[in-house]
């Protein structure tokens, strides 16, 4: 059987997602002797075009240009994944959609000689493509990239389950955040990163998006009986996955 | 007489996307030489504005993923002189714990997964490993550069975006066993780096091009008593020596038509370069002792104003990471958890990083609510761009015996000696090479 071919493709984003595959180090190499990486400019010099059996997409879609990439790339990978919160949901680059400023006017804030600076609002990829498959996280998570290639070789779909991070958190015997008067957004986040952020004493930031079945707006109202306030809870669901209409349930319930 | 024109779309073994558009006119004279970052724009300056003083740093850190705890620093440094906090000193040494793990990482990955390809003839590190005599050096790069992500992990949960530093110190601290077992694998590690060194000073001395020197000011932080990374004043080869919140003074930025990146200059001057090599130039005294000690041995001289012995200065600083790391972890021993302790207060701030690739300057407003009123952002790559217009400018018409194919990978060369992060600098790379004639 031919080595499925892999695509690495990147979009607004801080490349941090296609470092991360990079950070395989102690697999890095078995994955490459099991795959072909056929399209990764920050890794190879050498590159080519498609059809491949896997394109992971990082980023967020902020302009006209790369929606027309990721229509050919959509085309070009029969299985399609996003790979990280920007590419997932818009992750930071969609705080931009919810700033209250317009398009101009963040142009004229950044770029105080204007010149043809085309940018869109932030939408994660399946905005305006189908996608197969989420790598959810911001930096995706490495033991779940490795799942979901190693799954597609067996030509299996990764069961990725989105229950809240509280599940992860109480696992790991941690002591609710929110409780201790934190704000924390465990309650309403797709779980998978082990509660990496409450387990080192930081609120969950929301990273990886909406859990499944979550009731952002009761979070909400719990954020204001803590004492945030209504900016302050808007502030927390849109931020990486604001787009999304569970956060946005958050955020629009104070 | 058509002109020569050399196109790379997409640059290979940089972060981000960008390009390089090289004309060439029938008498050899460079017609055009720029480095077009079409990365598109995300507008952290324009959407910080309204958030809250803790995310600012959490969200800067996200600019890039190559560099993000240069980003955090600056922004947390920034927003503690603007609220005027103070930190313990084991919070600024386990910053520069955290800080000195991601130059180990950042370097590690450059020499030798986006650099070395160029010099070993390979298409990219994958490539290399398939060869046998040059596998154990992979092995043993790729062996670093996990002890490298291994020391962020342990601090702060993550290879990347880092999840326990905030304003005032750290939510989590890491043993002081633990730190120990990272300090046996870092004494261990320490032959490999002198190594480096070696392999770098050997395949740069072997260049056929030794004559591409070209002066131009350095620019870089220069710490008390010790080498810079978190902070510092702002000093240069040229005699600049300013505070590092006085950066919007004294580096300026201009727009230039068709390209996404403001364009650097000193204030008075031209432009200048910002990385390792600038802060070997300006802060050789102050690296490691054995780190001196190889760069006698490899015949590496500061100044130095030749862009290819970055990569040198990039390894010189991996040994000095090292040795500096072994001595963190002494001096910091057994932490304690501190809580973050201070009271939200408006004000102004600004701070200075060094970045793997150059100095990284963050600062804005914050008002009596904690709200961020305005953020300033200039990214090491940005600084770099117009200086590495320059080294085409000067380079191109050395090298037109080349053909096509070779002067292209020169040019690609020049760009990477700079290590960019064009999400950084807000944008990308890819290399467009005409020659008329």
């Amino acid at each position: 059987m031919a080595k499925p071919t892999i695509a690495f493709f990147k979009f607004s984003s801080c490349a941090g997602c296609q470092l991360n595959v990079l950070n395989l180090e102690p697999v890095l190499l078995d994955i490459v002797g099991a795959v072909d990486i056929r399209y990764f400019v920050m890794a190879k010099r050498e590159n080519f075009e498609g059809p491949y059996t896997i394109g992971f997409v990082e980023g967020a879609v902020t302009s006209p240009r790369e929606l027309m990439e990721l229509k050919k790339i959509r085309e070009e990978c029969s299985i399609l994944v996003a790979m990280g919160s920007c590419a997932c949901h818009g992750g930071i680059p969609s705080v931009k959609n919810y700033c209250g400023m317009t398009q101009k006017e963040m142009e004229e804030k950044v770029y105080t000689e204007l010149w043809d600076l085309k940018s869109v609002p932030a939408h994660g990829i399946d905005y305006y493509v189908k996608v197969d498959a989420y790598l959810k996280g911001c930096p995706m998570d490495k033991d779940e990239f490795v799942m979901l290639v190693t799954n597609a070789l067996k030509g299996l779909n990764p069961l990725f389950r989105y229950h809240s991070i509280c599940n992860e958190c109480k696992l790991k015997e941690n002591s609710c955040l929110l409780t201790k008067g934190i704000p924390c957004m465990g309650p309403v986040t797709a779980a998978g990163c082990g509660a990496q952020c409450p387990s080192l004493g930081r609120g969950c930031e929301g990273c990886r998006g909406p859990a499944s079945d979550c009731n952002a707006a009761s979070l909400a109202r719990t954020f204001i009986d803590i004492g945030l306030s209504r900016d302050d809870v808007v502030r927390k669901f849109r931020k990486y996955a604001g787009n999304t209409p569970e956060f946005s349930k958050g955020a629009e319930a104070v | 007489m058509s002109d020569r024109r050399i196109i790379v779309d997409y640059i290979a073994r940089t972060e981000g996307d960008g390009a390089i558009d090289v004309v060439i006119g029938p008498n050899g004279e460079l017609k055009k030489a720029r480095w077009e970052v079409w990365e598109p724009p995300r507008f952290f300056e324009a959407f910080l504005v309204g958030r809250k003083y803790e995310e600012v740093p959490e969200m800067v850190q996200r600019i890039c993923g190559i560099c993000p705890h240069a980003h955090h620093l600056a922004a947390v440094k920034a927003v503690e002189r603007a609220m005027g906090v103070k930190v313990s000193r084991q919070t600024e040494l386990l910053r520069e714990l955290l800080h000195y793990g991601d130059w180990l990482q950042s370097h590690t990955l450059h020499v030798y997964c986006l650099a070395a390809p160029d010099y070993f003839g390979y298409e990219s590190v994958l490539a290399m490993a398939g060869n046998d005599e040059l596998l154990p050096v992979v092995k043993q790069a790729l062996s670093l550069k996990r002890l490298a992500n291994d020391i962020s992990v342990l601090i702060q949960g993550n290879e990347i975006q880092n999840r326990t530093s905030v304003v005032g110190g750290f939510t989590a601290v890491p043993s002081g066993s633990e730190l120990k077992k990272l300090q046996e694998r870092l004494k261990e590690a320490k032959d490999f780096a002198l190594a480096s060194v070696r392999l770098a000073a050997k395949v740069v001395a072997e260049d056929p091009y030794p004559e591409l020197v070209r002066k131009c000011e350095h620019v870089s932080l220069r710490d008390e008593g010790k080498y810079p990374i978190n902070g510092g004043r702002l000093v240069s080869t040229e005699g600049l020596d300013v505070p590092d919140w006085e950066y919007p003074e004294w580096l300026l930025e201009k727009h230039v038509p068709g390209c996404n990146c403001k364009h650097a200059v000193v204030k008075g001057r031209d432009s200048f370069l910002v990385g390792p090599l600038a802060r070997v130039n300006n802060n050789f005294e102050q690296l490691s002792e054995d780190a001196r000690a190889i760069a006698k041995e490899v015949g590496f001289n500061a100044p130095s104003f030749n862009p290819f012995h970055s990569i040198i200065a990039r390894t010189l600083e991996i040994v000095h990471a090292i040795d500096t790391l072994i001595a963190l972890i002494d001096e910091i021993g057994e932490p304690v958890y501190e809580k973050p302790k201070y009271k939200i207060k408006a004000g102004e701030g600004y701070a200075v990083t060094e970045a793997a690739r150059g100095i990284c300057c963050h600062g804005g407003r914050i008002d009596k609510d904690g709200v961020c009123q305005a953020w300033d952002i200039v990214a090491p790559t940005s600084r770099n761009v117009y200086n590495l217009e320059k080294d085409f400018e000067c380079f191109v018409p050395k090298l037109l015996d080349l053909s096509d194919e070779d002067l292209t990978l020169k040019c690609e060369m020049m760009i990477r000696n700079y290590d960019p992060c064009q999400s950084c600098a807000t944008h990308s790379i890819k290399v467009n090479l005409r020659r008329e004639g």
